[in-house]
């Protein structure tokens, strides 16, 4: 039985580490037969789950989740299916390096209220194909939908004989039993997709850990960019599944030069600009300014819903709120990382001050994340590019599907996007199943030949320094 | 395939080939009476055994509870069988040599 109504840690982990076990002995073609099959259960499923999580959520849009589920499975599938993750995946016979892939171990899978389904896909599928157990821990307000992803994937892996309790998931818990998931002896790994709290617990737990950063993405129209081409793409990033994707946009900075242009093309796409009376109407809606970060209860609401909670009056079929800002941080609430259909705008002279804007953006709340570009300018786009910090610098795309990769661009499609140091984690990598293996390396005798050839006894000599020892080390090589 | 073999005061169950679930399921039953039956400590020979599904470690950890865990040792397992005991923490518990 794998919903667990009363959670014994100990007895998750003692099966996950059963299944763990089982899992060592597979190779390539059972672990891929396995894969294959979870890959079309939850495929099979997408509608079904994505309605699911609409429904007991009540945030985002379903029929983009079902395009998220796609992604998840489609298109993650498509990606990882050739991957050699079993026995020896690599030699080099010149190196004389040969490289050897292991399962990890237990992984604890902490999901999102704002991709239920799409992240427990995703999730298992790399787990799976890494032969790794894995065990779901649902958001609170997502659980049912969450455990059933598990559920059918787990019955689709049992059909081709994946080991027992490969896949576990949590019907209730509490947070002191997530800590003593996260830091049980019996644990390999901690994949945290969630708040900044638990991310940072995961980190905390002793465990290694694969965590998210927060987003807070800036978007940048410079002058070459075609302003039509940019703001569709906006438009259809940002409204997707009600703008939950942490890489959607959050703030446009245009140059004064197609500002109007920018402006009217958003008009035609059914975006309201708000005036500074309505902005202060929107904030504390949109923002808890106690806590410092957006109210939960819009996040992935529509456009015309949170218009009415704040007494704007929008045009009924609004489907996306622009606030023009003079500034970013704590006098701007707005400025912030806001999951639901909300733009921030900034107008600026040229491409120095919207750079300068963007660093602003990004370091506020969203360092090492995502930032997005239009331009056809390749030099500027390289200039802007080296002075962000973002694990993904996107170009002429969808922020949100263009982070997630796989469908704009050529990044590993993941559902957990590493954000380096600068968001605390330990890659600005699209996490993916290659991050879990550990990969281990017999190393053939291959000499080096000045070391061998060098007369160590010239090591002792104080005189001789760096530059000196260099000289006589390369001699004749 | 298992076949049992009464040795003094043991029970010797010998397994050969993939002991995967199906292949569990067509004695386990029988083991399980036997041993329920014997009240002899058991010795599980795995020689030849190339591979074991989740079904027959729980059956150890039937066996196991039935004879009390130290009288239940397991014999000639392949490293990578051993390498199965040791991840699932098995070997803290049962004797393998």
């Amino acid at each position: 039985m794998n919903l667990t109504n009363v959670i014994d840690v100990d007895d998750v982990m003692e099966k996950a580490a059963q299944a763990a076990a089982i899992f060592s002995q597979l190779d390539q073609e059972h672990t891929d037969r396995i894969v294959r099959a979870v890959y079309e259960a939850g495929f099979n499923n997408r509608v079904k789950l994505a309605k699911m999580a609409y429904e007991e959520t009540g945030i985002g849009v379903w029929e983009h989740k079902v395009i998220k589920n796609v992604v998840a499975t489609q298109l993650v599938y498509e990606d990882i299916k050739g991957l050699k993750t079993v026995g020896i995946i690599s030699e080099d016979e010149k190196l004389g390096i040969v490289e050897i892939a292991q399962p990890i171990g237990p992984i604890f899978a902490i999901i999102p209220v704002t991709n239920p389904t799409s992240t427990v896909l995703f999730k298992i599928l790399i787990s799976l194909k890494t032969r790794n157990p894995i065990i779901i821990r649902p958001h609170s307000r997502a659980r049912k939908c969450s455990n059933e992803a598990a559920r059918i994937c787990y019955e689709a892996a049992l059909k081709e004989d994946a080991p027992e309790d490969c896949i576990q998931w949590l019907k209730r818990i509490s947070r002191e039993q997530t800590q003593a998931f996260m830091g049980h002896k019996d644990l390999a790994l901690v994949l945290a997709t969630g708040g900044s709290g638990l991310v940072k617990a995961a980190y905390s737990s002793g465990t290694p850990a694969l965590g998210v950063g927060s987003g807070n993405v800036p978007v940048f129209i410079e002058r070459s960019a075609d302003a039509q081409f940019a703001v569709e793409q906006i438009f259809i990033s940002k409204t997707f599944d009600n703008g939950t994707v942490c890489a959607s946009e959050q703030a446009v900075v245009v140059e004064q030069c197609i500002a109007n242009e920018v402006i009217n093309h958003f008009k035609q796409h059914n975006s309201y600009f708000l005036s500074k009376e309505e902005i202060k109407l929107l904030e504390p809606v949109a923002f808890n300014q106690a806590l410092g970060v957006m109210n939960v209860e819009i996040i992935g609401q529509p456009a015309s819903i949170i218009a009415q909670t704040a007494n704007i009056k929008a045009p009924s079929d609004v489907s996306l709120l622009i606030a023009p800002l003079e500034g970013v941080g704590k006098e701007y609430p707005l400025s912030s990382e806001i999951l639901a259909p909300i733009l921030a705008f900034y107008i600026v002279e040229d491409f120095e001050q919207a750079v300068n804007l963007c660093i602003d953006l990004n370091f506020y709340g969203g360092i090492g994340h995502t930032v997005s570009l239009f331009s056809n300018n390749e030099e500027k786009i390289k200039q802007f590019a080296c002075i962000m910090n973002a694990g993904r610098i996107v170009v002429n795309m969808p922020s949100s599907d263009g982070a997630v990769g796989g469908i704009y661009n050529t990044l590993h499609p993941s559902f957990t996007l590493g954000c380096g140091t600068g968001g605390k984690n330990i890659t600005t990598d699209n996490i993916t199943a290659k991050h879990l293996l550990n990969i281990q390396r017999i190393t053939r005798r291959r000499t080096n030949e000045r070391f061998k050839n060098f007369d160590k006894s010239l090591y002792f000599d104080e005189s001789l320094d760096a530059k000196a020892i260099e000289e006589k080390f390369n001699r004749n090589y | 395939m298992v076949k049992f073999n009464k040795k003094k005061n043991s029970l010797v169950c010998s397994f050969t080939g993939r002991l995967d679930t199906q292949n569990c399921m067509q004695w386990q039953d029988e083991l399980i009476a036997k041993v329920k039956e014997l009240k002899f400590p058991v010795c599980f020979d795995l020689q030849g055994v190339n591979y074991i599904a989740s079904s027959f470690l729980r059956v150890c950890l039937k066996v196991a509870k039935e004879v009390k865990s130290e009288n239940l040792s397991l014999i000639n397992l392949c490293p990578s069988i051993k390498k199965v005991f040791k991840i699932a923490g098995f070997d803290k518990q049962l004797n393998i040599n």
